[in-house]
């Protein structure tokens, strides 16, 4: 209704003729609600009279220590409202207990007729309270009613905590450079919130990081509320160099002394890696223009599994030439190195210096290439003409000598 | 032909030695030699400028006293190119025709002196003097790039500079031997000045340009005419052509030396430089490899040449 008010000041006639019609529908569907209400509640407890005090349970557990709540509810059925004194009764020594309606502590109740009033029982149990049921009788007693709720308190029975940890993708294929990422979801089915701590059996040399689902931060340990759960990602990264063969790992959460697991799988499939080097790991050598010369190199297969058909290959500056023995290997076992003797000749016409020339190994799966160096000499025939030749002008001055000499 | 009696190098020495003295005592030296002291130094002297601004770093640096041009002055080794042949024949152009001149050649030839001795203790003593002179100003040249440059030479530097200052006296060895040439060929010592030095101007001067003019005319080219360009066998005709001066034979030798990246001084083709590594030094060996036809050549004409004046000479009739 108030919020029609501005219409019934600031509006025209025929706007005030409209309101009050308004009005008046508004209240008429007012009353109607106010009938419904109470039939409805008749209609759930036909024949049902008096004051009710109830708990949906009575029998809860509770730790040394703890406290333990009850939601309790007051309920009228069809009698006069009244002042209902609330006690609890048979509490043990050195327990606490207390009433609280709407958050404060309170000694009495009223309930409307057919309605309920929501209270709260408190119960701070002592550090050395001993295993057992504890019985507590609450009441709520007035002048013509009265209403009695007997409670139990169980120490020592507690729901133990529990967790449950399931793997959405629990195998994974790849190689040895990839990282494996399992999603898993914790859950934590203990009445408790739990600190949650993450670890997982790999064989050795596997790293596993963990992080939440979306997360990007490594985590150890996160905290999840009782009945919750979470969802989170493991990532396991196997060692280089990995054989091919399947890895299974278990990851595991455990939180104040349980514990679950799933096992997941990594199947590496294994990938073969090549390197060639030189001779004592030097890429360098020199050769003469025009004349075979002869480097050892070594190539490896460094991967995880056989690399096959490798064929070894040069780009080499032009009119060189380069040949390998042996040239073609039908298969390089993982760790396998062969001696490959590479046979360098220079272009005659090459010009004494520096040359790089690119050595490549290519097979099924892999390939490597090593840049060669190679100082290219040039023939020593040369300087000994060059000696030749003065040796001949100096052959002239003798024999110039011996023909005009003695004068 | 009468056998010769008695050794052809008795007196040689003590002419040597006597004509060091004349050569070191006379203001003609003292002047060519200041001349190129003064424009050595002034061209290291800039040299040492411009590499103290340099920030990069070169494994060569102590080469470049010797090859770093800056403007207005050349490089150290090409002043040394033009003005070595001018201290040569400088000691050389009146060595034979000299002693006619003073009526002193009989004298000599009346003590106990072949005239093999005398032709080659004039020479010797010449070759020494320009080696005294050289070496002077060499020490001079790395003593100065110590002091300014604060780094001592590599191994394969100071190498590299000996080589250089070799090279440098074959070089004057040979202007020497022209000189000499001259001076037993003409009888008048300023014919064989003008001749000697008219063929220093010709090689250092005209002789380039002729070269490359000649290379057109033999190996006619209209394409290439029409292009302005030299065809291939135009280029290498013109550096064999050029090859005849003593100076550019000196000037390849010492670039091969001096810059050790260097590596080829004729003609080279883009598909033998592929694959090639850039500015790779080569060694020493190396380089002495390539710049050996050039020292080859050097020597050799000087031993042909020094022939030459010594047949003049023993033809000659020393009692007019």
């Amino acid at each position: 209704m108030k919020t029609l008010m501005p219409f019934r000041f600031g509006c025209t006639r025929h706007g005030l003729v409209r309101s009050g019609f308004s009005a008046a529908l508004a209240a008429r569907a007012a009353v109607v609600l106010m009938l419904l209400a109470p039939m409805a509640s008749a209609a759930d407890a036909p024949g049902m009279h008096g004051v009710w005090l109830t708990t949906d349970y009575p029998t809860r557990t509770a730790r040394p220590g703890d406290t333990a709540n009850l939601k309790l509810k007051l309920q009228n059925y069809n009698s006069a409202p009244e002042v209902l004194e609330l006690r609890v009764g048979g509490l043990p020594a050195g327990w606490k207990a207390v009433i609280l309606g709407a958050g404060s502590p309170v000694a009495s109740a009223m309930p409307g007729i057919n309605e309920n009033v929501a209270l709260q029982l408190r119960v701070d149990v002592p550090n050395d309270a001993k295993a057992g049921s504890y019985r507590l009788l609450l009441s709520a007693g007035g002048n013509s009613q009265r209403a009695d709720l007997p409670v139990a308190i169980v120490i020592g029975q507690e729901l133990p905590a529990k967790l449950q940890l399931r793997a959405k993708l629990p195998s994974l294929r790849g190689t040895p450079k990839s990282s494996f990422e399992y999603q898993f979801t914790v859950q934590n089915e203990s009445d408790k919130d739990l600190i949650v701590r993450f670890g997982a059996d790999a064989p050795p040399g596997f790293q596993a990081t963990f992080s939440e689902g979306y997360g990007s931060q490594e985590i150890s340990s996160i905290p999840i509320e009782a009945g919750q759960s979470k969802d989170m990602k493991a990532k396991i990264q196997p060692p280089e160099n990995t054989p091919a063969n399947d890895y299974p790992v278990r990851i595991n959460a455990n939180a104040e002394g349980t514990e679950a697991g799933a096992e997941v799988t990594l199947q590496i499939s294994g990938q073969p890696t090549l390197r060639l080097s030189g001779p004592e790991g030097r890429l360098s050598g020199e050769a003469q223009a025009g004349s075979e010369t002869q480097f050892l190199l070594t190539l490896a297969n460094e991967g995880s599994a056989p690399a096959s058909n490798v064929e070894l290959t040069a780009n080499a500056p032009a009119q060189w030439k380069v040949e390998f023995n042996p040239k073609l290997m039908p298969q390089i076992a993982p760790g396998q190195k062969i001696e490959i003797s590479a046979l360098v000749t220079p272009s005659s016409k090459a010009v004494s210096g520096d040359y790089m020339a690119t050595l490549r190994a290519s097979g099924n799966g892999a390939s490597t290439s090593a840049e060669f160096r190679v100082t290219v000499t040039t023939s020593t025939l040369w300087g000994i003409l060059g000696i030749l030749i003065i040796a001949i002008a100096l052959m002239v001055a003798v024999g110039a000598v011996s023909r005009f000499g003695r004068r | 032909m009468n056998k010769r009696a008695g050794s052809p190098w008795t007196g040689c020495g003590i002419v040597a030695v006597k004509e060091i003295n004349d050569h070191l005592r006379s203001a003609r030296m003292l002047v060519l030699e200041l001349l190129v002291l003064l424009t050595g130094i002034a061209a290291v002297y800039s040299a040492i400028q411009g590499l103290r601004t340099t920030t990069g770093q070169d494994a060569f640096l102590f080469l470049r006293l010797f090859t770093d041009a800056r403007n207005p002055m050349p490089s150290f080794a090409g002043i040394l190119v033009f003005l070595i042949p001018l201290m040569a024949i400088g000691l050389g152009f009146d060595g034979v025709n000299g002693e006619f001149n003073r009526r002193t050649m009989s004298r000599i030839l009346a003590q106990p002196i072949f005239r093999d001795a005398l032709l080659l203790g004039k020479f010797l003593a010449g070759l020494a003097t320009l080696s005294i002179g050289l070496l002077s100003l060499w020490l001079l040249v790395i003593g100065l790039g110590l002091l300014t440059l604060g780094i001592p030479p590599g191994g394969s530097e100071v190498a590299r500079a000996l080589s250089f200052l070799l090279l440098a006296v074959l070089y004057g060895g040979l202007w020497l031997a022209i000189a000499l040439f001259m001076s037993t060929v003409f009888r008048s010592p300023a014919t064989a000045a003008l001749s000697s030095l008219g063929l220093w101007l010709f090689f250092s001067v005209l002789w380039p340009m002729l070269s490359q003019f000649l290379a057109a005319a033999i190996y006619p080219n209209d394409a290439a005419l029409l292009l302005g360009v030299q065809s291939i066998e135009q280029l290498q005709a013109q550096q064999w052509l050029s090859r005849i001066s003593p100076g550019a034979l000196f000037e390849e030798a010492m670039v091969g030396v001096l810059s050790p990246m260097t590596r080829s001084l004729g003609l080279v083709f883009p598909e033998q430089m592929r694959g090639a590594v850039n500015g790779a030094p080569l060694g020493f060996v190396q380089s002495l490899l390539l710049v050996w036809p050039q020292v080859t050549g050097l020597v050799a004409a000087m031993i042909l040449l020094f022939v030459g004046t010594y047949v003049a000479f023993q033809r000659q009739e020393v009692r007019a």
